[in-house]
């Protein structure tokens, strides 16, 4: 009982934690140097595993898929089907999960480190605004940067496939470009692309939230660390389970007017 | 004349258990008051929550008669503008040149050009005898250097009120001495009010004007160096002796 209550004590600062980065955003100025750097460092410091491991996911949902579909003959699918699986589920998942070890991890640290190192007293005592000054251009930037990293996952899984198709299945990337536009509509990449939104406001959110509330010297940022992880994918997990829930909701209200 | 800050009933809690109560106390402008006594006993708390940065459980401060925890954001951040902190561990900002930590409340303050920024960098960092470390990094000085360049800082804003905690914590008795003079000549240059934590007695008796002793939950204000050696108080007979017999035996 204590454990559920310490959770929605949390959930709850979280979110008075996020009313005030907003308001402090609201109030501006934007302090559009410090959203630059950071979207610049974040974008290049996880470009390459994002990359990577989108590069992979879409090669194992081929391998997965070639398993699959090869009973049926149905192989010239395999391209459209790999794909509308990835971008719209897996794809985003994975990728988001990669990026919370990565972005989620090494801001809560920083942060944490700032905060028990007292310099974010130290800047509300030179008559600055923290959240205004370190925290929203974080918020900001890795929101920006996750989602355009997250898309870029996306587009490196179809790579993944198409070059998975072509060595382990057989296919080549003609026909495996093929039933890509008409199985893969619309609504799948507005699905998958909302989803990595999501995932990064959620990655975002945390991260902020648990480094700048940081307590008790390097054991509290290693904790924050952790906290941060654990956090992060289970609210990326039910984040994705909501916009999958909405999204059905939305698509079949639509289809039926 | 009111007093420029004056804490009244102040109150702290930790996780239900009382580190504070019933603190009063009132700093006149231009006075320097020290806070000395046991670790522990919420000294720095004390003077976190006169700088602005922890808000009592109990209690109020005011500046000039303002409630500093009351008051709304842009008042507060006038406040503060107007007060100085050099923090225990420094509080330097490890991503930031010596020269940037200078600049940065500077920059803040968002009423001077790039050139006068620069000049009032070159300016503090001399006052404080370290010009040459204005682009390294605060990783890359020594500790004196270190507490040497907080005290720039803390002094970008020309504030009215500055706030040490602990100026000479970790430096050898030397440069301890050389911190406290470059503090003290700074104060009169500027006449600024000063608010200091120590438990060096030597160094509280170079900085004060008036000394008060956190103990026991409470604030005894001592008074003057002559007057604070001649306190009937039991346990500020010991803590400035250093005896270990003595009811303070017990505390920590």
């Amino acid at each position: 009982m204590r454990k559920l209550i310490e959770i929605i004590d949390d959930i709850g600062g979280g979110l008075l934690f996020l009313r005030d980065v907003f308001r402090s955003g609201a109030r501006g100025p934007w302090r559009y140097d410090i959203i630059a750097e950071q979207i610049w460092k974040v974008t290049q410091q996880s470009f390459s595993t994002t990359a990577l491991a989108g590069f992979f996911v879409g090669a194992i949902m081929t391998v997965q898929f070639t398993m699959q579909i090869k009973e049926f003959g149905a192989l010239g699918y395999l391209g459209g089907l790999a794909t509308s699986g990835t971008i719209r589920e897996v794809g985003p998942l994975l990728i988001a999960f990669m990026l919370s070890g990565k972005v989620g991890a090494f801001t809560s640290a920083e942060l944490g480190t700032m905060r028990v190192t007292e310099q974010i007293d130290a800047i509300r005592c030179l008559g600055a605004n923290p959240l205004r000054e370190i925290i929203f251009p974080r918020f900001v930037g890795i929101v920006v940067s996750s989602f355009f990293l997250l898309a870029v996952g996306l587009v490196m899984s179809v790579a993944g496939g198409l070059l998975m198709g072509l060595v382990f299945s057989g296919i080549n990337p003609e026909e495996y470009l093929r039933h890509i536009p008409t199985i893969v509509s619309f609504p799948s990449i507005l699905s998958g692309l909302i989803k990595c939104l999501a995932f990064a406001l959620v990655l975002s959110s945390i991260c902020t939230y648990k480094g700048y509330t940081t307590t008790g010297g390097a054991k509290g940022v290693g904790r924050s660390v952790v906290n941060t992880a654990v956090a992060t994918m289970v609210g990326i997990v039910i984040m994705d389970w909501l916009t999958s829930y909405l999204g059905e909701t939305v698509l079949r209200m639509v289809m039926g007017s | 004349m009111s007093s420029l800050i004056q804490v009244q009933d102040l109150g702290f809690e930790f996780e239900g258990k009382t580190l504070l109560s019933g603190i009063h106390l009132e700093v006149q402008r231009g006075e320097s008051v020290v806070l000395i006594g046991p670790s522990g006993e919420g000294k720095s708390v004390l003077l976190k929550a006169m700088a602005g940065i922890l808000e009592p459980t109990a209690g109020q401060v005011l500046v000039e008669n303002k409630n500093l925890y009351t008051a709304t954001f842009t008042e507060r951040t006038q406040i503060m503008r107007r007060m100085g902190m050099l923090f225990q561990k420094n509080a330097l900002f490890d991503s930031l040149s010596c020269g940037e930590n200078i600049a940065f409340p500077l920059r803040e303050a968002a009423q001077y050009t790039e050139a006068e920024i620069q000049a009032k960098v070159d300016f503090f960092l001399n006052e404080v005898g370290i010009s040459h470390a204005k682009e390294l990094f605060p990783d890359e000085i020594s500790g004196g250097m270190q507490k040497r360049l907080g005290i720039a800082r803390a002094l970008a804003l020309n504030p009215e009120v500055i706030f040490y905690d602990d100026p000479t914590a970790g430096l050898d008795p030397i440069t301890s001495r050389k911190i406290i003079d470059v503090i003290v000549r700074l104060q009169k240059e500027k006449g600024s009010t000063l608010v200091a934590i120590t438990n060096d007695m030597n160094r509280a008796y170079q900085l004060a004007g008036r000394i008060g002793m956190v103990v026991d939950g409470g604030l005894i204000v001592t008074g003057t160096e002559q007057e604070t050696k001649a306190h009937r108080d039991p346990r500020v007979h010991q803590f400035i002796t250093g005896d270990l017999n003595g009811p303070l035996t017990a505390v920590g």
